[in-house]
């Protein structure tokens, strides 16, 4: 896989580059907005690692010309601007997600693993969704796991849909509360946990194989139930 | 020096400025009085001077030069000429073969037309003024001269520029008073303004411009500067305490760490101790970062730029969700949540913000309260308010504290064992305070009452 990392701070970019050199990726360092901006132009890239404040090219306008180009690369913001206005303004200007130094390297990891998967491998209809014995009705609500139903709040569905759409791969405790409940701040208790663990108790129920793993100190994974 | 300065003030220029003026005016209308009073005076003069020459002339073509004669005699004795000390007027009839025939001048030349001259200086008086008079031939070889006093004209002239120098002396003098008196009531007043200024930039920021009360434009510039330095001195407290918690209670976790790497190169042995003590400091930076996304959150939401993202939202589903979303934390910890939440009700704001600002709440109460602690969420609209509260049976705290607890970095002796950073409540304040909403803290009896109330949307 290909990453396109465009970061003028040299140090956090060889470490960044030579950790995902060690996953088997490939990865492409340019340290100024705009030689990493004809390089996204001119190479085929899965996702776009992008600093918000770079030199010759700031990060917005960078993304707002390559959307302009219908270059459709997903891309990350990396970026110290931890505002709403920031976010809002980054997502709105045509990126697909946002993360705030200082993070964990394990967490960017499954922002781009989830980005570079786009669009999806899971069987994805407008109604239906399915992985493995699970399905999932988009209409009805309704999950069905090898035959046998399954009753879901309304939340743990939302939480469902979401592992299902992004299976195989892991999700951090962060990613689950921005995209299953949309909040962007730290709760102080186990919000995560705790609904995970009761979805994993009603959709595990009765079945031997669980399919939430748990990836110790980064967050879940959702495997194929046989 | 300060001489200098009141004669430089605006008040004491335009004082100066308009007594000029009001000087130029008088001057002007001076000139025509004087004017209009000399030519009618000097108009008469002459009307009766001609009118006495021709009363000669024709007495001497009626009777001839013995009337004539007789005549000057009769007018010199008359009231215009005599006079009581000095004469009113001077006649003279003169032969050019005999010389003088009558009058009470010296020959005078001959001289024709009108014309004036001194006066004849008279024995007992130094008389000052001076004759006009007209001079003519009344037959060939007869010469008459009438002439009258001006001493009436020049002693008018002089009344009425006297008059006007009066007026223009006491008009000088009230301008001067009235400038130097405003001058010093003004400069006061801007010495009030500086004082304080000059305070301020010594570091007494307390000290505000005194007001006299009237209403009037300095007043009003007292006013706005005043409540301009309010508002600063808010923001400079504010900024002051951040700054002092930062400084503060950054230091306390920064500690803990490098005491923790320190013990690690000392102590450490197996790669198991080194990768426990990583592991370790990568939680206490968490913790770190944690504060400083708090701190900035606060600002950030303090600086009021969220204000453009306010937008119509439904109060009773953000707390649903809400609840929704911490019902399951809740039992995990052995607590009870239930909620009371009214059906359709709407408020204008931010609905991340509004999510953090309950969680934020609940949160607390989940995490200071003993287990089997009921907790609930309650929504009631009461007219145009809706009123949202977050409300535990746990142990409350003492009403002392009640004002505390907003602050930053304040954490009550009783909570100082959980974690948490003292951010919550101060975020929660902002948040309530950035949506023009009130936040009041109550004895649950027993327990902790939270109630936050926002204008409700219709």
């Amino acid at each position: 896989m290909n990453i396109l990392l465009v970061e003028d701070d040299v140090e956090l970019a060889h470490s960044m580059a030579d950790h995902f050199r060690e996953l088997g990726y490939s990865v492409n360092h340019c340290a100024d907005g705009a030689s990493g901006f004809s390089s996204a132009c001119e190479a085929d890239y899965q996702v776009i690692i992008l600093d918000r404040m770079l030199p010759r090219l700031d990060g917005l306008t960078f993304v707002r010309k390559l959307r302009q180009r219908a270059v459709t690369t997903p891309v990350i913001y990396l970026t110290t601007m931890s505002g709403i206005d920031d976010r809002v303004q980054g997502l709105e200007a045509g990126g697909d997600d946002y993360l705030v130094k200082p993070f964990a390297f394990a967490e960017l990891l499954a922002r781009v693993r989830v980005l570079s998967r786009r669009p999806g491998n899971a069987h994805e209809s407008t109604v239906r969704l399915a992985w493995g014995s699970i399905e999932l009705d988009l209409l009805k609500r309704s999950v069905v796991r090898a035959g046998k139903n399954i009753d879901l709040l309304p939340q743990e569905f939302r939480l469902l849909e979401y592992f299902v759409r992004n299976p195989d791969r892991v999700l951090t405790r962060r990613m689950l509360l921005e995209n299953v409940w949309g909040i962007h701040f730290d709760p102080q208790t186990s919000v995560v946990e705790s609904h995970i663990s009761r979805l994993r108790g009603k959709v595990n129920h009765g079945f031997e194989f669980d399919v939430i793993q748990t990836v110790r100190g980064t967050g879940y994974k959702f495997l194929a139930p046989n | 020096m300060r001489r200098i300065r009141i004669l430089k003030t605006e008040s004491f220029r335009s004082a100066a400025l308009f007594a000029t003026m009001f000087l130029i005016l008088s001057w002007a209308l001076l000139g025509v009085v004087y004017w209009i009073v000399n030519d009618t005076q000097t108009s008469a003069l002459v009307g009766a001077i001609d009118a006495d020459i021709s009363t000669i002339k024709n007495g001497y073509r009626e009777k001839g030069l013995s009337e004539a004669v007789e005549v000057v005699q009769q007018r010199l004795g008359s009231g215009d000429y005599a006079g009581t000390d000095l004469p009113g007027g001077y006649i003279l009839l003169e032969d050019q073969a005999n010389g003088r025939l009558a009058g009470n001048l010296r020959p005078l030349g001959l001289k024709l037309g009108l014309f004036s001259f001194p006066a004849p200086r008279h024995a007992r008086h130094e008389s000052k003024a001076s004759v006009l008079g007209r001079g003519v031939y009344i037959a060939d070889g007869v010469y008459l001269f009438v002439g009258r006093d001006t001493g009436q004209i020049v002693s008018t002239r002089v009344r009425i520029l006297k008059a006007f120098a009066w007026i223009e002396g006491v008009s000088i003098v009230i301008a001067g008073l009235a400038g130097i008196f405003f001058s010093v009531q003004f400069m006061r007043r801007i010495d009030a303004i500086t004082r304080t200024c000059q305070a301020i930039i010594a570091g007494r920021f307390n000290d505000r411009i005194p007001m006299r009360g009237s209403g009037d434009e300095l007043d009003s510039l007292s006013i706005a500067i005043n409540n301009m330095l309010d508002r600063i001195a808010t923001l400079l407290d504010n900024l002051r305490q951040v700054s002092s918690d930062v400084a503060h209670d950054l230091r306390t976790p920064l500690t803990h760490l490098r005491n923790r790497l320190e013990d690690a190169r000392q102590k450490s042995v197996t790669s198991d101790d080194y990768a426990a003590v990583v592991a370790r400091a990568i939680e206490d930076t968490d913790h770190l970062l944690v504060i400083f996304a708090a701190l900035l959150r606060i600002s950030q939401i303090e600086s009021g730029s969220r204000l453009a993202a306010f937008s119509p939202l439904s109060l009773t589903e953000l707390l649903e969700r809400i609840y929704e979303m911490y019902r399951p934390v809740a039992e995990d910890e052995h607590h009870v949540l239930v909620q009371d939440i009214q059906r359709d009700v709407h408020i204008r704001g931010d609905a991340e913000l509004l999510t953090q600002l309950f969680s934020n709440l609940i949160e607390n109460a989940i995490r200071h309260t003993q287990p089997g602690t009921r907790i609930r969420i309650g929504l009631t609209a009461e007219g145009g308010i809706a009123v949202a509260s977050i409300e535990d049976n746990g142990p409350g705290i003492p009403p002392a504290e009640h004002d505390k607890i907003f602050r930053r970095f304040y954490r009550l002796t009783s909570s100082r064992s959980t974690p948490g950073n003292g951010l919550g409540l101060a975020l929660a304040a902002a948040i309530v305070n950035l949506h023009n909403a009130k936040i009041d803290l109550s004895d649950a009896r027993p327990g902790l009452r939270f109630q936050t109330s926002f204008e409700r949307l219709p």
